[in-house]
């Protein structure tokens, strides 16, 4: 037995030191770029790997699970400590963390300098304080407000998406349609959280001022007020932005008639609304809404301490500047490019459509809401901020608490998660 | 009148059969319910997930199986054997060295003994989230990342697994014996590991399985240290699978790796805890 | 047994407590103490930027339990959650471990399928802990199967919110606890009776000693050690919870951080700012409770069984 055991353990700690040392296949010059998961790893295979080994760089990516901020940690750890990293991916959520930080450097000084069709709040949010660019993102993501064609005709009389746009493109509007949908049965969001992205990218102060106070901005203090508003008059569910109560609704017998996303929210997040049995594939359709917003995106940040600057500007080029590779990324992978010439070709197509969106084209809608995105008043606490507020004030809206509890829970959360914050009293 | 006792000793076993078997089943009833669901979830697909808990089994086993065995981003049965390797050998080591240890403390008279078991007791109430980021600090700073041995070699010191064999060890340990094995001439290490060590076996089994578990399900720590995809364990792989992008976003997969993840530590529980028992049989024969 | 022979045997005892001692100040002491040690200072980082560490004294506990607007301190709320969170799944966990662990051992019973019913209750602890809650989110959730069945059944007139009243999620928590546990507990103490000499048993029997009789004069006074084990353990794994509540309510420890850990305390300071001054402090609070506790059950549970 005692044996057995030890042999086991001598041949684990061989195995292991041993798996441990296994050699790099080193064909060339290391190009490592850390990221959270496989996305963007397929675009750059299918598009720009071929190229740089050609040119003698071995890609490498190092992908860590964002669970439990695992990816961030490891990214911070390599970015302040000696491990290579020349490229690494962000999300909007956190994107000032590492844009206005001195570990990311200006791509206009390695060879990145058009970006005249980039979108403007793209290239914002990947700018420092100053206004260095750091980085470029490889999709955009428009966020329309997504309705049903059925609630609609009965609510306004009309599913015709401009027709629907004209009803809703003001908060007014909307919260005039939210009482004619209740009153014939409907709800018309499903989720207190629906509409806080379409407030909060259009805020006019950022989060946190100067003298790092907390602040509310009027939109963040409009969003709470149209929500008591919704909750108490019950034009919205209580449910989370992903709560299995909001996705019932999307269900054909759901009673919900708005919802807000961008593209891949409706091709991939509202699974229960293309089930081929119980869902409703083909009602529904997008206008922009009472504001313009994005929600989500990838962008590619060069990291300063990279020696293969020339590799990074080009892989940055071809995904923003390259007609070829951004017209693929609409055709084969269903993104929405961050290339205004290659988007107003699809945009165009009589032929393009979405099965989803009974037929209608959605690059043509994204493509005219674009420009009214904004890129403004963003902090890098902005991700947790928006999180802690929606989560604590979630128990207010169900009643659980008051709304001073709730906002007093929502200063201790700021408190623990960023000490240099200060909030009020 | 012995008669009579008897009737009665036999309605009260029968009636503590009953509750014995009432309570069993109803336990029972309850964890086979959490795994019931856990089968169910693996069996359907990322829709049917989205639209809420269903009570029955969908269609969706294999191709979930098969989706969660061939995507590219993680292996399975690396990561299995990766995660086996790091168990077992942590699970030898600690149950081997916590036996060992305790076992010096109880057994041997020396100056430093009391503050020593003081010293482990204490240091087994400081939450392990408090020296986490530092042992990774730690090992960073001695290049041990993408290496096993920061996940292996620290359960030589696993406090709370000394603090159970001290215990075992005073309820079950005779110093006569120790004493004997002496007067036969025994060296130390040899009375500890051929004497001392088969009477540990149950406590030795129990305490296998709880750090092979502990570790096979371990996420924090080795995701902090691994990064190579041939190193990840099962977790860094199911943590990887939930990160997914939302084209390839799908929660049965997830369901699937977290149902296949738990069978082979069913195994291994089984062949362990046949010890614990057979360590008893050879207990009574040993009385 | 201090001098057998004239011979000393102190030596074998430094020998054979040197490995875990070695290893443990090398991988675990060090970065433990640096965590106490920075609980005196500030020290965190804001983005990418590190602030400090500068020397604060005792700011940090200070402000730890500096009383916010309406007169409560944040932390003693916090460790009130925690001791109802454990006391619910941990009372029965031991209790019902200790009764199955006699089930399981007595001879007299001789239960069948034993084999079944020891994998089974082991089960729930394979699960991991983050899986577990999220099928327990799924199955309470307002749309979930047990509100679909008590609706439907006209058990309750209306749709429950379990995850937002204070008794239900803590129920729940403590529910998953004991489930996640009761197994592991049961299986610890059956190796402790397992331990015991049969003889004794046997002995108790030919004396005419009654099941009772038996439990409280032989199984409870040997396997003292093994149950003083048991409780230490839970107590301490009871004030470090943090893995279902943390995943149950999205760690936020709802409704109204009722359900808000100590250890969840810990992490919000940890996780994003990497606040080693706060998070020291708290540890060393935890610390000193756990410490403070486990004496005291330590030293009464030992003398009781001792004498």
């Amino acid at each position: 037995m005692k044996k057995v055991l030890s042999l086991v353990l001598a041949a684990i700690m061989v195995l292991g030191i041993a798996s441990a040392a296994v050699a790099e296949e080193a064909a060339g010059k290391p190009f490592i770029i850390y990221a959270w998961n496989e996305e963007f790893k397929g675009f750059f295979e299918a598009y720009v790997q071929d190229a740089l080994i050609a040119e003698g760089y071995a890609p490498q990516f190092v992908i860590n699970p964002s669970d439990n901020g695992v990816y961030q940690q490891k990214l911070d750890e390599a970015l302040l400590g000696d491990a290579q990293v020349d490229m690494f991916l962000a999300e909007a959520d956190y994107i000032q963390k590492y844009a206005d930080s001195e570990y990311t450097q200006d791509i206009t000084k390695i060879g990145v300098t058009d970006f005249s069709n980039a979108y403007e709040y793209t290239v914002k949010a990947a700018s420092d304080a100053d206004g260095v660019v750091k980085g470029v993102s490889f999709q955009c993501c428009p966020s329309a407000l997504i309705y049903r064609r059925s609630i609609a005709k009965d609510v306004l009389g009309t599913d015709d998406p401009a027709e629907v746009q004209a009803a809703l493109d003001s908060w007014e509007k909307f919260e005039a349609v939210a009482a004619d949908a209740k009153a014939k049965g409907y709800y018309m969001t499903a989720s207190f959280a629906e509409t806080y992205r379409v407030f909060s990218n259009n805020c006019t102060s950022a989060w946190v001022d100067a003298d790092k106070n907390l602040v509310f901005d009027a939109q963040i203090e409009a969003w709470i007020a149209q929500t008591e508003k919704f909750v108490e008059n019950g034009y919205t569910l209580t449910d989370g932005i992903w709560g299995d109560e909001k996705n019932a609704q999307m269900f054909a017998e759901g009673k919900t008639m708005c919802f807000f996303g961008p593209a891949w929210y409706f091709n991939f997040c509202m699974g229960n609304a293309q089930d081929p049995e119980k869902g409703c594939s083909g009602d529904w359709a997008i206008c922009q809404g009472p504001a313009a917003h994005f929600w989500g995106g990838t962008w590619l940040m060069a990291a300063t301490k990279t020696q293969n600057a020339d590799a990074v500007a080009e892989v940055m080029n071809a995904f923003i500047n390259n007609e070829e590779i951004c017209s693929n990324l609409v055709a084969k992978n269903a993104q929405f490019s961050n290339n205004k010439a290659v988007n107003a070709k699809f945009a165009e197509d009589p032929e393009y459509g979405s099965d989803f969106l009974g037929g209608q084209n959605d690059v043509a809608v994204f493509a005219g809401m674009t420009d009214n995105i904004k890129w403004e008043n963003h902090t890098i606490y902005d991700q947790l901020l928006n999180e802690g507020l929606q989560t604590n004030l979630q128990e207010y809206f169900k009643g659980v608490v008051t709304k001073d509890e709730a906002l007093a829970n929502f200063y201790k959360y700021v408190n623990e998660t960023y000490p240099e914050i200060v909030t009020p009293e | 009148m012995k008669n009579k006792a008897n009737t009665k000793g036999r309605i009260m076993l029968f009636c503590a059969r009953f509750v014995a078997y009432f309570v069993l089943i109803f336990l029972s009833a309850l964890c086979l319910f959490s795994f019931y669901m856990l089968i169910i979830n693996a069996s359907r697909s990322n829709a049917e997930l989205q639209a809420g808990f269903a009570g029955w089994f969908s269609t969706h086993f294999i191709d979930n199986l098969t989706n969660a065995w061939n995507d590219a981003s993680i292996n399975i049965p690396r990561g299995m054997l990766n995660s086996f390797m790091i168990a077992a050998a942590c699970s030898i080591l600690t149950t081997y060295f916590s036996a060992l240890t305790a076992y010096g403390i109880h057994v041997y008279d020396f100056k430093l003994k009391k503050p020593a078991f003081y010293f482990i007791m204490a240091v087994m109430m400081i939450p392990p989230q408090v020296s986490a980021v530092g042992f990774v600090h730690l090992c960073n700073t001695l290049k041990l990342t993408n290496n096993y041995l920061p996940l292996i070699v620290p359960s030589i010191a696993a406090p709370v697994v000394f603090f159970y064999m001290k215990q075992y060890l005073e309820s079950v340990l005779p110093m006569e014996m120790v004493e004997a094995a002496r007067i036969d001439g025994s060296g130390e290490f040899r009375t500890f590991n051929q004497i001392v060590l088969p009477i540990m076996k149950p406590a030795i089994a129990v305490q296998m399985i709880f750090s092979f578990v502990g570790s096979w399900n371990n996420y924090f720590i080795p995701a902090l240290l691994l990064d190579k995809a041939e190193l990840k364990t099962v977790p860094i792989m199911i943590a990887q699978l939930r990160s997914a992008d939302y084209s390839k976003f799908d929660m049965g997969k997830v369901y699937m790796f977290i149902f296949l993840a738990i069978l082979p530590v069913i195994v291994v529980y089984i062949i362990l805890s046949r010890s614990i028992i057979r360590g008893a049989t050879a207990g009574a024969v040993k009385g | 047994m201090r001098k057998h022979k004239g011979v000393s045997y102190a030596k074998w005892g430094y020998i054979f407590i040197l490995p875990f001692f070695i290893v443990y100040i090398l991988f675990t002491l060090v970065p433990q103490l640096t965590t106490l040690y920075y609980s005196f200072f500030e020290n965190y980082r804001d983005g990418l930027k590190q602030i400090g560490p500068n020397y604060v004294g005792f700011a940090n506990f200070i402000k730890l339990f500096t009383p916010d607007k309406t007169g409560s301190i944040d932390i003693l709320k916090y460790f009130g959650n925690t001791i109802i969170l454990w006391v619910m799944g941990a009372v029965p966990q031991v209790v019902i471990a200790l009764l199955l662990a006699v089930f399981f051992t007595s001879y007299r019973l001789n239960l069948k399928g034993q084999q079944f019913f020891k994998t089974v209750i082991y089960m729930p602890n394979l699960i991991m802990a983050s899986a577990f809650s999220m099928l327990f989110f799924t199955l309470f959730s307002r749309v979930g199967p047990v509100n679909q069945l008590l609706v439907s059944s006209g058990m309750a007139d209306e749709v429950i919110d379990f995850l937002a009243i204070r008794v239900s999620v803590r129920s729940l928590i403590a529910l998953m606890n004991f489930l996640m546990w009761f197994g592991n507990t049961t299986i610890l103490l059956m190796a402790g009776i397992q331990g015991i000499d049969q003889c004794l048993f046997e002995a108790a029997d030919i004396d005419g000693a009654n099941s009772l009789q038996v439990f409280f004069k032989v199984t409870l006074p040997l396997l003292a050690p093994i149950l003083v084990y048991t409780i230490i353990t839970a107590m301490i794994g009871g004030l470090q919870m943090f893995d279902v509540p943390q995943v149950l309510t999205n760690g936020k420890g709802t409704p109204n951080r009722s359900s808000f850990t100590m250890v969840m305390y810990l992490n919000n300071y940890l996780q994003t700012s990497k606040n080693y001054g706060m998070a020291g402090a708290v540890s060393v609070v935890l610390f000193i409770i756990s410490a403070g506790l486990s004496a005291v059950v330590y030293r009464s549970l030992s003398k009781s069984y001792k004498n």
